[in-house]
């Protein structure tokens, strides 16, 4: 059976809007702090494993490896997990499983999230997050579908506006306490309700802001936890699920995967009754709402009266019988996506061992639990953490912790610091096989297409040629179905899908259609027209409006919108139809493409890079734990994991005694077409200095060069990236 | 260890895949691999995935893996990672005693990214290594300063493409067999010399399910389950400026530890065949030296002709050396089929990373 998993530290850096360091450098800053919370070196550390969310934030394909070092993880087993936005939570449980399994004595575990290189907004990077072909045309993004599930959950049980304000500014306030805080402020609940509408329900105020930052915890075993000065708080039990990427097909009013997420975590940690027997709660709450929605789940509650109770009591504020979110939550700290996660578990640790300092509970603690989020509407995970009757640290420096104590250095502005913009060329075609071919033949008739499952009774929209959830069970029967249906959700939008504002005075209404005809729940989302905004009504009847007949190319933006059926009767035929043949012309692809651009900081590290090359220099780092000077430029020493300053520590390197360590003759571009001429690249090293450069070199008709030939550094004119790194010939 | 293989299935290796869209592809496989491994999916607590965003074209990739494994609801999370990553994950996971039965996942939709190496340039550093050129670039260097530094020739780095496209002919589910000499491949249209086109993998599409479960788990279901006797991953710097470009640190750290669990010591004398990551020729030389195995002849490697004969699958890559390997220790790889009781298999997620997993297996538990 498995070993018991304890945390012995933790680190983090600031919530940040926008971090002057680069990612690797926000990781090495956590990591760092965590070992000297657990009192530990970077070579006691026997695994790393990283959490962090969409590559689409930081702007690196592969973004666990380019957080490689910066984690701890170079030369070591290293691993990244991902969740989406559940993945803060997910890290701990893949901590847990490095040293439960016996694999491991030790795990650093560390989550980092940069959202802010994403350009025009991070919002942006969630278009794509949608099913390309039945969803991604509509310019959804996630604030559209918070928006939609935020209705159903209020229309479900019975909330209004003004009490999901008071969890906002009661969740903000508690931050008011966490040094790493990003926006903790004391604002009131009509704060919130004044705030701008971005897509009703939702304002501005009832959304955690995007952030910069990471956090690092050591998980280690028993054994060792034992040895060390600080009292460990165990994981108790663990759970993760997945729901269904058909988000449609379910209501959103309550999270059943977050339940039996928690219903793992629980039977593993001998939780009987979690409202009896858990004393505080970490629910993910990136929206207001979402931490009602998810504390019914962990309440195992459907009714929701539980929570409905303890809100309406005021037991959910920090001094109250069941205080929600204590840390600030993403609300008040900041929603750096798998940091926030981390960032809970963190406050699990700091509660259960007495350093929570100005934010510790005021009464005896025996067991937390933390949950995260993600997906579409899809993902939960969760743990359960106890304190195992250690006596509370009374001496910590987590208890006094000032925000200045903290790493990380926020800017205003991206501008403010040496920074590189690029934008990836990302573009598809996508197969969309026999089950979509036929749903998109259907849509250019102008029918909507659904196959039915005989398995469990339904006829599913958008039509599929297996049963998800009966054992894969082939489907093979398909029809068109109505084209009318009930409104089950649905949200007025003042924002685009990259969070700019539409036009004044126009709105998209997006809804959740359960179609006529198949199982309720089931349907599609859409847009609604011809309507005025202020008389559209959960329950209302619509139908299709398509466009003609010319114009329809096999494609959802076929139909127009959903509008008010008003008195007319629908037609609720359902015929079977024969499914398109399978041949090279009706298994066509749809194109598309990830649309998105960056603009980076050039961390502190690249900062002191960039600003040397202006004027022709290189400056290294010295390093005393190597006694080395490193280049590039560093603020981290990736094998003794000491800080370094780029600055104080900078040693002046000739940039004229480089030689060529290695190098290749490159013929095509970065799209893979050839050059009109081949470039060389080389990799320079220097005299006694440890790393290289790798830069381009510049060379006349007649220069000859070879490994080893000498080359300096070419002082560039202008500099906006790596290809302004030029050297030559000696 | 007590973990073990007990099934796999696959779909696709081809080229293209038109008439199957990703959800298609991957039922294909996993309703082969749980045959495979005689469990229905009742039985499979959970399930791990190994993908990336980008190449699936999504933001969040790990919502659409559920779905079409039969998995909604369970446990399932993903690992950007090689297959053998994922693998490792898997491992570890119902090492803790707490899941008997997981699958894991993979695919490759290579066919449906338009534009691949502005993706792979798009792994670089934005601040130092990302420029506006090829990014085989980094290959290319690797190749000039492994061939400096370990005294391989290009001639031995082209004759690995030569053996592994031709073992690629008699592989039922590989589309790259071909015969070359030698010449063909060092004179090959240059991308960042002295790389040729001829010396690395091309992309096909393709899905692979593996289903693994306890010891118990494998004898009483499987047909013929193979059994992991140690496995390790490891990684080397991604400060690419600070690492060595000659060797592969992160294959030797996995190596070590899955020998070390495995009981190897010798490992040319101990292990029968070796499933290897040829994603670039030159790697393939350069993890065989990762591995302990300098100059040790008469190797068996890559006898189905890895990635350079089956295509490059993305995340799923190592996944097909798995399914070789299992091919092999069951005695069911037809014309590729060699003498194998015990095997190595070892991933590397390309360039620009130095990140590897390896497993050691064998066709029957053995008692250490």
């Amino acid at each position: 059976m498995s070993n018991r998993v304890a945390v012995i530290g933790v680190g983090m850096t600031k919530f940040m809007r926008r971090a002057k360091e680069a990612p690797g450098e926000l990781a090495a800053q956590a990591v760092r702090m965590a070992l000297e919370d657990a009192g530990l070196s970077i070579d006691d550390i026997d695994a790393v494993t990283l959490g962090t969310a969409p590559d689409a934030f930081d702007g690196v394909h592969m973004k666990g490896e380019h957080l490689i070092a910066g984690a701890g993880g170079a030369n070591k087993p290293y691993m990244r997990h991902f969740i989406g936005g559940a993945t803060g939570v997910m890290s701990p449980i893949h901590g847990w499983m490095h040293v439960a399994s016996g694999k491991y004595n030790s795990c650093m575990v560390v989550a980092e999230e940069k959202m802010s290189p994403c350009t025009p907004h991070p919002a942006g990077a969630f278009i794509t997050i949608f099913d390309r072909v039945t969803e991604q045309p509509l310019e959804l993004t996630l604030i559209h579908i918070f928006a939609l599930e935020m209705a159903r959950f209020m229309h479900v049980y019975g909330y209004s506006e003004r009490d999901l304000a008071e969890i906002s500014a009661m969740i903000k306030r508690n931050a008011l306490n966490h040094p790493a805080a990003q926006i903790a402020v004391d604002i009131t609940a009509d704060d919130v309700l004044n705030s701008p509408v971005l897509s009703s329900p939702v304002k501005r105020l009832d959304i955690s802001p995007t952030s910069d930052a990471a956090v690092a915890i050591i998980m280690v075993n028993e054994r060792i936890a034992r040895t060390l000065k600080k009292a460990p708080v165990f994981i108790e039990g663990v759970g993760f699920r997945l729901e269904t990427a058909y988000w449609c097909a379910r209501d959103l009013c309550y999270p059943d995967y977050v339940a039996m997420a928690a219903r793992d975590a629980y039977k593993m940690a001998g939780v009987v009754d979690p409202a009896r027997d858990i004393d505080f709660f970490e629910p993910y709450d990136p929206f207001d709402y979402k931490a009602l929605h998810h504390l019914n789940a962990l309440l195992l509650d459907k009714s929701g009266r539980t929570v409905k109770d303890l809100f309406e009591s005021g037991n959910l504020h920090r001094d109250g019988s069941h205080p929600l979110c204590p840390s600030g939550g993403a609300l008040g700290v900041g929603n750096p996506i798998a940091a926030t996660g981390l960032m809970k578990i963190a406050e699990l640790y700091f509660q259960l061992s007495g350093q929570a300092g100005k934010r510790q509970l005021q009464r005896r603690l025996r067991r937390g639990v933390a949950q995260a989020w993600g997906d579409l509407m899809q993902a939960g995970t969760v743990v359960v953490m106890g304190s195992d009757g250690a006596s509370p640290v009374t001496k910590s420096r987590w208890n006094d912790m000032k925000p200045e104590d903290l790493p990380g250095t926020p800017i205003k502005s991206v501008d403010d610091v040496p920074n590189i913009s690029d934008a990836p060329d990302l573009r598809y075609a996508w197969d969309n096989g026999f089950a979509i071919s036929t749903y998109l033949d259907g849509l250019k008739k102008g029918k909507i297409r659904g196959s039915f499952d005989s398995r469990t009774n339904r006829m599913m929209v958008p039509a599929r040629p297996f049963s998800e959830i009966a054992d894969l069970a082939p489907v093979t029967n398909y029809f068109n179905i109505p084209d009318t249906g009930v409104v089950k959700t649905f949200t007025i939008s003042h924002v685009n899908w990259d969070s700019s504002p539409l036009p004044k005075g126009k709105v998209n209404i997006f809804a959740v259609i359960a179609l006529d005809g198949i199982v309720e729940d089931m349907g599609l989302v859409h847009k609604l027209g011809d309507i005025d905004p202020k008389k559209v009504k959960i329950g209302m009847r619509v139908k299709a409006v398509w466009k003609s007949e010319s114009k329809r190319t096999g494609d959802i933006l076929d139909i127009k919108y959903f509008a008010p059926l008003g008195r007319k009767k629908a037609k609720l035929n359902i015929e079977q139809i024969k499914p398109v043949e399978v041949d090279v012309l009706s298994m066509s692809q749809k194109l598309g493409k990830i649309p998105l651009s960056y603009r980076y900081t050039a961390g502190v590290g690249g900062s002191k890079f960039y600003t040397d090359l202006a004027n022709g220099e290189i400056n290294g780092t010295y390093c005393a734990e190597r006694d080395e000077v490193m280049i590039p430029p560093a603020m981290f020493d990736e094998e003794s994991f000491t800080m370094l300053d780029p600055e104080k520590d900078a040693r002046t390197i000739n940039p004229g005694s480089g030689y060529i360590r290695s190098f290749t003759v490159v013929c095509e571009d970065r799209q893979g077409d050839l050059l009109d001429k081949k470039k060389v690249l080389v990799q320079v090293e220097f005299p006694d200095v440890a790393g290289s450069i790798f830069g381009l070199l510049q060379l006349k008709d007649d220069d000859v060069f070879e490994e080893g030939s000498a080359v300096k550094l070419v002082k560039p004119k202008k500099i906006d990236g790596p290809d302004k790194v030029v050297f030559k010939l000696k | 260890m007590g973990v073990a293989l007990l099934g796999m299935g696959i779909c696709g290796f081809t080229p293209t895949s038109t008439s199957l869209s990703y959800r298609e592809m991957i039922a294909k496989a996993a309703k082969m691999a749980y045959r495979d491994a005689g469990v229905t999916i009742d039985l499979i607590d959970g399930a791990v995935s190994a993908e990336e965003d980008f190449p699936s074209g999504y933001s969040i990739a790990d919502e659409y893996v559920p779905d079409q494994l039969g998995m909604v609801r369970k446990p399932v999370y993903t690992i950007p990672g090689d297959f053998m990553h994922a693998v490792a994950s898997a491992a570890m996971q119902i090492e803790t005693g707490r899941y008997d039965i997981l699958v894991v996942e993979s695919y490759s939709k290579a066919s449906n990214m338009l534009t691949k190496d502005e993706m792979i340039r798009f792994a670089y550093d934005p601040i130092y290594n990302r420029f506006g050129l090829s990014p085989h670039w980094l290959a290319g260097l690797e190749l000039n300063s492994f061939l400096s530094e370990s005294g391989f020739t290009i001639d031995d780095v082209a004759e690995v493409v030569v053996k592994n496209r031709a073992a690629a002919i008699a592989d039922t589910k590989s589309p790259y067999g071909d015969t070359f000499s030698i010449e063909d491949i060092i004179n090959a249209r240059p991308v960042a010399q002295p790389l040729t086109e001829l010396m690395f993998a091309q992309h096909a599409d393709g899905a692979i399910i593996a289903v693994l479960g306890t010891d118990e788990a494998a004898r009483k279901y499987a047909r013929k389950p193979a059994y992991f006797a140690g496995i390790g991953w490891g990684s080397g710097n991604s400060i690419l400026e600070r690492r060595d470009h000659s060797l592969s640190a992160g294959t030797a750290i996995a190596a070590e530890r899955a020998y070390e669990e495995s009981g190897i010591k010798a490992p040319q004398e101990e292990i029968d065949a070796y499933f290897v990551s040829d994603a670039y020729a030159h790697r393939q030389l350069m993890h065989l030296e990762a591995l302990g195995l300098n100059g040790s002849p008469g190797l068996v490697v890559n006898p189905n002709g890895g990635a350079l004969g089956g295509g490059d699958l993305f995340e799923a890559t190592g996944g097909a050396r798995l399914y070789e390997a299992l091919s092999q220790l069951r005695g069911e790889a037809g014309a590729c089929q060699v003498e194998a009781e015990r095997v190595l298999v070892h991933a590397w997620r390309g360039v620009p990373t130095d990140s590897c997993a390896v497993a050691i297996l064998d066709s029957e538990r053995r008692i250490s």
